[in-house]
């Protein structure tokens, strides 16, 4: 339980920029499929972004508790494509 | 349990940092690792842990190859050289993550008590150091890395963590690097000094100045 909550806390950073691009997805063209592959995308560039900077130290923590960064990154989109699919049917009930 | 690392080769564009590397560490006893600053330390101790992969490695677990990553098999932990707790985390929230007691905590560091619902980046650069110290130290594992934990420190915690490895290694293999070769000396059973790329296994002290690690005569004084 605790080492999923570790997980959230590194995906917390990530949710502002998720939810803006659901937003964009969800004016432009609001189905499930393709949104999942922008946000595949976009998690791979997330990867890109933490591995090439300072926030890559973050991944050492989460490796000192035998969380790879693939299973981190794979939790995360998970995470985010359920938040996606919630997002667009509400988003699809309104408009 | 007895770790192994063999056959180490590192490359960075080209250039060799690390070759013919064979380090030995086993549990009840503190292996370090010494050498010049750039010489690839915390490289090796990357390539240990599994957080940088060279050309060519061979960890070996009670003399079994183990293929997959060393921290994937969830029984080593590592100190890096930097703060690598995020900033934004609660102390008690880690406490509980890595199952350490923070009680028997305050009975060693009784200063850290009102920092329980604090979050690390309320504390200072020397203070966080000092709790990811002991916090590698302490949680479960078989094999622990610590690079430089006697950095950023004040002599009195040197100490406290000197003791603290001393007290862990029974239960653990224990491999350190640091700059401070005397607290090293102190704490160490093995040295290996990690010179041209290669580790040496250092059998008397006083090879360390002929291999011009230390300056003559700094071992006498």
């Amino acid at each position: 339980m605790y080492r999923f909550l570790a997980i959230l806390a590194f995906y917390r950073p990530f949710v502002v920029w998720s939810f803006i691009a659901n937003a964009i997805i969800g004016f432009f063209n609001p189905l499930i499929a393709p949104a999942l592959v922008t946000k595949l995308f976009l998690t791979i560039f997330a990867w890109y972004y933490v591995s090439e900077t300072n926030n890559k130290r973050k991944l050492t923590f989460y490796k000192n508790l035998g969380i790879s960064t693939l299973k981190l990154f794979s939790v995360i989109f998970i995470l985010d494509c359920i938040l996606t699919i919630i997002f667009l049917t509400i988003f699809k009930e309104f408009t | 349990m007895i770790f192994e690392l063999d056959n180490v080769e590192l490359y960075f564009k080209n250039k060799r940092i690390l070759n013919g590397i064979y380090l030995k560490a086993e549990t009840g006893k503190v292996t370090a690792i010494l050498g010049r600053n750039g010489c690839g330390k915390s490289c090796l101790l990357n390539i240990a842990f599994g957080n940088l992969k060279p050309k060519y490695k061979l960890v070996r677990l009670d003399n079994k190859p183990l293929l997959k990553p060393l921290f994937s098999t969830k029984i080593a932990k590592y100190l890096p050289q930097y703060n690598f707790i995020p900033s934004e985390m609660k102390l008690s929230f880690v406490f509980k993550l890595y199952a350490i007691d923070w009680t028997i905590f305050i009975e060693n560091f009784e200063a850290f008590a009102i920092y329980k619902n604090s979050k690390f980046k309320a504390l200072s650069g020397g203070e966080r150091r000092i709790i990811e110290t002991y916090i590698i130290l302490k949680a479960k594992s078989k094999i622990v890395f610590l690079d430089e934990p006697f950095s950023h420190l004040s002599p009195l915690h040197i100490e406290t963590v000197k003791q603290l490895i001393e007290e862990e290694k029974k239960e653990k293999a224990i491999i350190i690097s640091d700059h401070m070769y005397q607290h090293i000396i102190a704490s160490s059973d093995i040295i290996y000094l990690l010179k041209n790329g290669t580790t040496k296994k250092i059998e008397k002290l006083t090879e360390l100045e002929d291999y011009k690690y230390l300056s003559e005569g700094s071992l006498r004084s």
